[in-house]
């Protein structure tokens, strides 16, 4: 593997700095069925998955933040359309829950759940 | 060579290698919230390709002692030297060890069987029965 060391990045009319680029990155993501038994359908530095009840499930990555304040945003789709992603709760630097919640009262499992985590890594 | 971050040692592997699915699930019950349903890990296929390959992740000594280091000071996993292929037995344990809070597979010091490594078929996929499931003890 090798780097290249450069500290903006062009295509002859617009630069960006490559920091922009590098924190702007999604460091982990991840797409599961949270329906039957858990099944990831594709993902970028996650380790596994903890399916802990109905609808909730923590992501364990392998390449840790540096400090549970990084962000997790996500989506949910499914046969339920009132179904909404919830990532704010129990974020830790090296794992997120990941949850689908109704009504903003109770969590369900859901066929398409979708996150991602942005921020800086440990 | 450096060996560099192992954000980047998990990206190179996903752009070369297939994912891999376990057949293993890891059922576990948590002694600090037993009224709880029984948690089922999942190993991640990317992960369990980067385990087989080997030369990609760092010794789950490093994710240990990484526990103890407080949120924002340097962490030794992301830069620690990557260790050989493992397993896909090798490879569960290890996230066992390293996703699983110690004292369910380590400091728990009761008479019932709290965690068990199962073929993935032995997880009922029904949640309603798997809500009121108990290890078999």
């Amino acid at each position: 593997m090798s780097t290249l060391n450069v500290s903006n990045i062009t295509d002859g009319t617009d630069t960006v700095g490559t920091s922009y680029v590098v924190n702007g990155s999604a460091k982990a993501y991840v797409n599961f069925n949270g329906t039957g038994t858990i099944a990831v359908r594709d993902s970028f530095n996650v380790a596994s998955l903890t399916d802990l009840g109905n609808g909730s499930h923590d992501v364990n990555l392998s390449s840790s933040f540096s400090a549970a304040d990084y962000a997790v945003s996500g989506s949910t789709g499914g046969t339920n359309q009132s179904n909404h992603f919830n990532g704010g709760t129990n974020v830790r630097a090296s794992a997120f829950n990941a949850r689908v919640l109704v009504a903003n009262v109770s969590t369900n499992d859901d066929a398409q759940v979708h996150a991602m985590a942005v921020g800086d890594l440990a | 060579m450096t060996h560099g971050h192992l954000w980047d040692r998990l990206a190179e592997a996903k752009s070369r290698l297939a994912p891999v699915q376990s057949k293993y699930r890891v059922l576990f019950e948590d002694p600090a919230t037993p009224d709880e349903p029984a948690k089922v890990l999942v190993p991640d296929p990317n992960f369990m390709a980067a385990a087989l390959a080997g030369n990609i992740l760092p010794s789950i000594d490093t994710y240990q002692r990484d526990r103890l280091v407080p949120d924002g000071q340097p962490k030794e996993h992301p830069y620690a030297e990557p260790i050989g292929a493992m397993s896909e037995e090798e490879a569960v344990e290890y996230l066992v060890m390293k996703d699983i809070d110690p004292a369910v597979w380590r400091d728990y010091n009761g008479n019932r069987t709290i965690m068990k490594i199962v073929p993935v078929e032995m997880i009922p996929s029904d949640r309603s029965f798997r809500n009121a499931w108990r290890i078999a003890q």
